[in-house]
């Protein structure tokens, strides 16, 4: 906290050099700007699904199960015949990702991944709220947000390895989809493979800053300023959850 | 504490604590609007539709980048370098979805 922001008007004292034009540290610049190439390949990504998604015709109004249904053990099969699950066509998101842990066969789309989405946002929290015990000193504090999101972190891989599993056991793979198109399966794969290995990396640096924290390396230093740096790349991993959770199961 | 660095950043305001649980409530809410407009249009599949989750999508980027992400408190210079080039991801949707179509109806003649 020694040295804060002076608003400065002055274009000269602003660009003369010996202090940052962005009031920010030279690693939260370069964290800001790595975010941002990240943010173009995630985008690369999504519009790559948009595209092969657009250029398939779309899913047909599911009339033959309604949430909370029953499903039988050849479920898949069953929609390949009613013509939901076919090669020429997408498929709704709805009849492929429909399960919940230790509810075996009910009809339950969105809610395993809408838990997904609330264990990121939580873990989120809090991150910010370990940045935010760090401007203050709070070691203690700072320590028990940081296991917290490591938690929440793992949690998500947790459940994301569940996912896959069960898309995997159903015989989805890069080149084959019982559902419909290979690419649905294949960019699934893709994207949430992309967006778990950041995860994976984020509960990474996660336990080395908190393993930091502990030993007391940022007491030292006199700023938890690494907190805020791996923060935002943690904020980052959520932000693009966001838009996975809408793209591949919401629409 | 001997190595006491000198550290440059924007001042986080004093009520941030209280700004984060506020963030956290919206959302929460914004997630749970998703579930419900998803299971209420579960039938139908129109474009509006498709608009109306990318547009709270977008809403909760906001929230994200603004207070989580600190960035509401940094210096507008920053903003704008990291958000103008965004522009660049707009055209590349334009331009993919354009093209998706001609692709769809080589698809099916």
């Amino acid at each position: 906290m020694a040295n804060s922001a002076t608003l400065t008007t002055d274009s000269k004292q602003t660009w003369g050099g010996g202090k940052s034009p962005f009031s920010v540290s030279y690693g939260k610049l370069m964290m800001w700007i790595f975010l941002l190439s990240d943010a173009f390949t995630f985008s690369s990504l999504l519009v790559a699904y948009g595209f092969v998604r657009f250029t398939f015709t779309g899913s047909l109004p599911n009339t033959v199960v309604k949430p909370f249904a029953h499903l039988s053990h050849n479920f898949v099969e069953e929609m390949q015949k009613a013509g939901l699950f076919v090669t020429e066509r997408w498929p709704s998101p709805e009849l492929v990702f429909n399960h919940f842990p230790f509810l075996h066969g009910i009809h339950l789309p969105l809610m395993f991944v809408s838990l997904m989405t609330f264990i990121l946002i939580f873990s989120s929290v809090t991150m910010v709220l370990a940045v935010e015990a760090g401007h203050r000193m709070a070691k203690k504090e700072v320590e028990n947000y940081m296991i917290l999101t490591i938690i929440g972190g793992a949690a998500f891989l947790g459940c994301q390895a569940w996912e896959w599993t069960n898309f995997i056991t159903e015989g989805a793979s890069l080149s084959s989809n019982p559902f419909g198109p290979t690419a649905f399966a294949a960019l699934f794969f893709i994207v949430t493979g992309f967006h778990g290995t950041h995860v994976l990396s984020g509960v990474i640096l996660n336990i080395v800053i908190y393993l930091n924290v502990v030993n007391g390396t940022y007491e030292k230093r006199g700023h938890y300023e690494m907190v805020e740096k791996v923060g935002l790349y943690w904020h980052f991993v959520d932000l693009v959850w966001v838009f996975v959770f809408t793209f591949f199961y919401l629409i | 504490m001997d190595h006491i660095e000198h550290l440059e950043h924007t001042e986080s305001p004093a009520n941030m604590k209280s700004q984060i649980w506020r963030t956290f409530w919206v959302l929460l809410a914004l997630t749970l609007v998703d579930i419900v407009l998803y299971f209420v249009l579960l039938s139908s599949h129109s474009i509006a539709k498709n608009i109306l989750f990318v547009f709270l999508g977008i809403v909760k980027a906001f929230y994200i980048v603004s207070v989580f992400m600190h960035m509401k408190f940094e210096r507008k210079f920053l903003v704008w370098i990291i958000i103008a080039p965004m522009i660049f991801v707009c055209f590349l949707i334009w331009l993919a979805l354009t093209e998706a179509g001609y692709t769809f109806g080589m698809r099916l003649f």
